[in-house]
């Protein structure tokens, strides 16, 4: 039944194509004359359509036009100008709005992706895992140990072997109430303290190797934060510290400035 | 479309002076269809007044290799009568299409037709004036 259709359509341009040859003719007409001329049973009763047409137009042309009437076409100008497309026009097709979404969600993700990339920094990746450390680690699991958390330094060299495993002074007033130390993914040592005020963490662990020599040590502290959980690190002599809680900035921010 | 110079130019005239006049209230025809919609219906209604050609069904012949041979010993005056005599709206798709100025979507849209109606109406003037020729012109 479309083939049908497509066949009378393609018969009724052929029908009325154009005779001169203008390089204006959409697709469809070129597609409908282009079959006229090459099929079979229609070739030689186009060729013949054309060519009568060509008279015909031939003897049109020949027709006068009035001299008055052919001034005015060339000397006024009675149509409006083409206006263009106005925007809010452009704007509404659909093509042009699912474009538009396409590129805002794309400049959205890569602001997102460079915003994060602001936010990391050497040692990020570890210290986000032990957020995750944090929020898990039961009290049971910890070593009881009541202390000042700056006076574990001693307990982590005597009897672990942990050098410059210190926590800084913003933090080492804190009373601790357990603590362990125990191996990541990556077999490197971690120490973690937990101390009665909000129930916070601390974490000594390994800086990152640099991947060159000359890339930056990490200085002053640096915030992250991971699923309802904040730290703040430090990195001192090759060894990260960080402080974790439950909460937003501000509550690890009083502890910094207070210094 | 009229077969007369003279209903011809009062079509023109007056097709120019309503331009003229939607130009002057700020508003000009938006495009150049809007000469020739508005002249084909100023065309059909100079064409009510005098004389009418004769409503009859003219025969139709397939159109002959011979055609545009007969077509060259014919006056263009002829050529305007007989689309002038021929009825509406194939009068008016004849006469736009043999004008070369326009695409099929054009004379479609002035005519008011589908592609369909306009090319059965021009094939069927062809045929129909490939009868008049044979009938008119010896070659």
């Amino acid at each position: 039944m479309r083939l049908l259709n497509v066949w009378r359509r393609q018969r009724a341009l052929a029908q009325c194509a154009p005779f001169s040859e203008k390089p204006s003719q959409d697709r469809a007409m070129r597609m409908a004359a282009f079959r006229a001329r090459k099929s079979k049973q229609s070739a030689e009763a186009f060729a013949h359509q054309q060519a009568f047409d060509r008279a015909v137009g031939e003897l049109v042309q020949a027709i006068p036009v009035p001299k008055e009437a052919a001034e005015w076409f060339v000397n006024e100008k009675l149509v409006a100008a083409v206006k263009k497309r106005a925007w809010k026009k452009t704007a509404r097709n659909p093509v042009i709005v699912a474009i538009g979404l396409a590129v805002a969600v794309i400049l959205a993700i890569s602001v997102h992706n460079f915003l994060e990339h602001l936010k990391e920094f050497p040692g990020s990746t570890s210290a986000r895992k032990l957020l995750t450390v944090a929020s898990a680690t039961r009290m049971s699991q910890l070593e009881p140990v009541r202390t000042d958390a700056g006076d574990l330094s001693d307990l982590f060299f005597m009897k672990h072997h942990l050098e410059h495993y210190d926590v800084p002074l913003e933090f080492s007033r804190l009373h601790t109430i357990g603590y362990r130390v125990f191996d990541d993914e990556e077999g490197h040592p971690v120490a973690q303290i937990e101390v009665s005020e909000k129930r916070m963490h601390f974490f000594l662990f390994p800086a990152e190797k640099k991947k060159a020599p000359n890339d930056p040590d990490l200085k002053g502290w640096r915030y992250i934060d991971q699923e309802g959980w904040v730290g703040v690190v430090q990195q001192h002599q090759g060894v990260c510290f960080m402080a974790a809680l439950r909460g937003r900035k501000k509550d690890l921010a009083s502890y910094l400035s207070s210094d | 479309m009229t077969g007369d110079e003279q209903k011809a130019q009062a079509v023109f005239q007056d097709t120019i002076r309503e331009a003229a006049s939607h130009s002057a209230e700020g508003e000009p025809p938006n495009d150049r269809l809007w000469f020739f919609r508005e002249a084909r219906w100023r065309c059909l209604a100079a064409g009510e007044h005098g004389m009418q050609a004769e409503d009859i069904e003219m025969e139709e012949t397939e159109v002959a290799p011979e055609g545009p041979s007969q077509l060259g010993q014919l006056e263009a005056q002829q050529l305007a009568i007989w689309i002038s005599g021929a009825p509406d709206p194939q009068r008016s798709a004849l006469a736009l299409f043999y004008l070369d100025e326009f695409s099929h979507r054009e004379m479609s849209s002035l005519l008011e037709l589908s592609v369909a109606e306009l090319g059965g109406l021009i094939s069927k003037g062809r045929r129909q004036f490939q009868t008049w020729l044979d009938a008119h012109i010896h070659f």
